[in-house]
């Protein structure tokens, strides 16, 4: 059964993804060649068993920019996911946030990435639905470290520990400190101050506020290192983080020339940034996960893209404050 | 956070992590800023978060707009190199080159 498709532009295309794609079960691929029509009608004759479609960055959205509109009329019920060369830059975000394009691999030429597998994996998950969990880029066995705030003054000790659990020596481990202090520090003051919500949307805490949990609140830090990935993940029990603001904050802090000082969605941005893969899932009214990792060895520089992978549920209930929400 | 004018120079050192914590000192600096070359120097700044880098580009803003100032950056590490250039810090202020050639901090 084809539960996933792959539309290439070319043959050198196909070539390019050939090794980071193996072993995908199901996978129908399509070269489009300028036919788009014939590759489309490929696609309708599995539509009904298609769980997703890939689109090459070199077919979408630059080259084909009506192209994700045009998949989602032949499978609405397909998740669409972008794959970009690491080699290649990163494809423009916005026209991503206009067609609610959710999910970007950035991977391959072999050797770019340390990670093996990657792309089997991310459509192993759309496919399946599942959503992304922090042992899964981790060594089997490493111990996962979870932390239920109670309040905002613990916020340096959270980063305390983490800092600690990184205590190897040389630059390449100051630097991964550096980068989890960062990454920590911004998780834990989105889910402290950017999550928390009124009845009317409006923020209930300003940023840097000093507060304690709300009854019934949860927001829990984890993390777990194996020696090499360091994983990050904070919950937070609002699921107020919509998925369209997420793309748009990625989008507009990328833009060249931003300097705004009152530019929102900077810490979801350097989050983004500094880690190597980028996941939110969204349970809206229930909760939100934020997480990712990164490498201790990592080769990767600013300029290099990134990927991201922003999920969100079905909205099952209204988030009210305050309200009788079982966690 | 050190100040230290000279004659021809404004000159502020700061320390710590730079965050929600840090609005009022850089509310007031701009106000304190006497030359039209301002340095400010990072070498005992730790962790810069998102909210620290708001009130830098605020602050860096006010300076250049109101005072006409030019703003160099020392003493940067790597990490804080890396945010900069992300956030577009770089657009206001400059890093010191080194007498070696290279921006201090280079990322």
């Amino acid at each position: 059964m084809q539960t996933v498709a792959v539309l290439y532009q070319d043959e050198n295309d196909r070539k390019l993804w050939e090794a980071p794609l193996k072993g995908i079960p199901g996978l129908l691929s399509i070269t489009v060649g300028g036919n788009l029509t014939a590759s489309l009608e490929a696609l309708r004759a599995i539509a009904s068993t298609l769980r997703v479609v890939i689109l090459s960055a070199r077919l979408y959205p630059e080259e084909n920019p009506e192209l994700a509109a045009r998949v989602r009329a032949v499978s609405s019920g397909s998740e669409l996911l972008l794959i970009s060369s690491s080699r290649e830059p990163s494809p423009p975000l916005l026209p991503l946030f206009a067609d609610n394009v959710r999910h970007l691999a950035i991977d391959g030429p072999e050797g770019d990435r340390p990670v093996t597998g990657y792309l089997p994996a991310v459509v192993s998950m759309l496919v399946d639905r599942i959503p992304w969990e922090i042992g899964s880029c981790l060594r089997a066995g490493t111990p996962i470290h979870s932390f239920p705030l109670g309040s905002s003054e613990e916020k340096e000790s959270l980063i305390g520990a983490l800092e600690a659990a990184l205590s190897g020596e040389g630059e390449e481990y100051e630097m991964l400190r550096q980068k989890g202090a960062l990454l920590a520090d911004e998780l834990l003051e989105n889910a402290l101050n950017g999550a928390p919500r009124g009845t009317d949307g409006s923020k209930l805490f300003k940023k840097g506020a000093k507060r304690t949990m709300l009854p019934q609140e949860r927001i829990v830090f984890s993390f777990g290192f194996d020696g090499e990935t360091l994983a990050l993940k904070l919950t937070d029990s609002w699921g107020t983080l919509e998925p369209e603001l997420v793309m748009e904050y990625l989008a507009r802090n990328q833009e060249e020339g931003t300097c705004a000082d009152d530019a929102g969605g900077r810490g979801l941005f350097i989050i983004w940034r500094f880690l190597e893969q980028f996941h939110v899932n969204i349970h809206p009214g229930q909760e939100t996960v934020v997480g990712g990792h990164l490498q201790l060895s990592s080769r990767l520089d600013l300029e290099t893209p990134r990927g991201f992978h922003i999920t969100a549920h079905q909205k099952e209930m209204q988030h009210e404050y305050p309200a009788n929400r079982k966690f | 956070m050190n100040t230290q004018p000279t004659e021809s120079f404004d000159y502020f050192a700061l320390e710590g992590t730079i965050d929600a914590q840090s609005e009022s000192y850089f509310r007031d600096l701009p106000a304190k800023v006497r030359f039209g070359l301002v340095r400010f120097d990072f070498a005992r700044a730790g962790r810069i978060n998102s909210m620290g880098i708001a009130l830098l580009l605020r602050c860096f803003k006010d300076i250049r707009d109101k005072k006409k100032a030019e703003i160099r950056l020392e003493g940067l590490t790597p990490m804080h190199s890396m945010l900069f250039k992300m956030t577009g810090v770089f657009l206001l202020a400059s890093p010191v080159v080194s007498e070696a050639g290279g921006k201090e901090g280079t990322a």
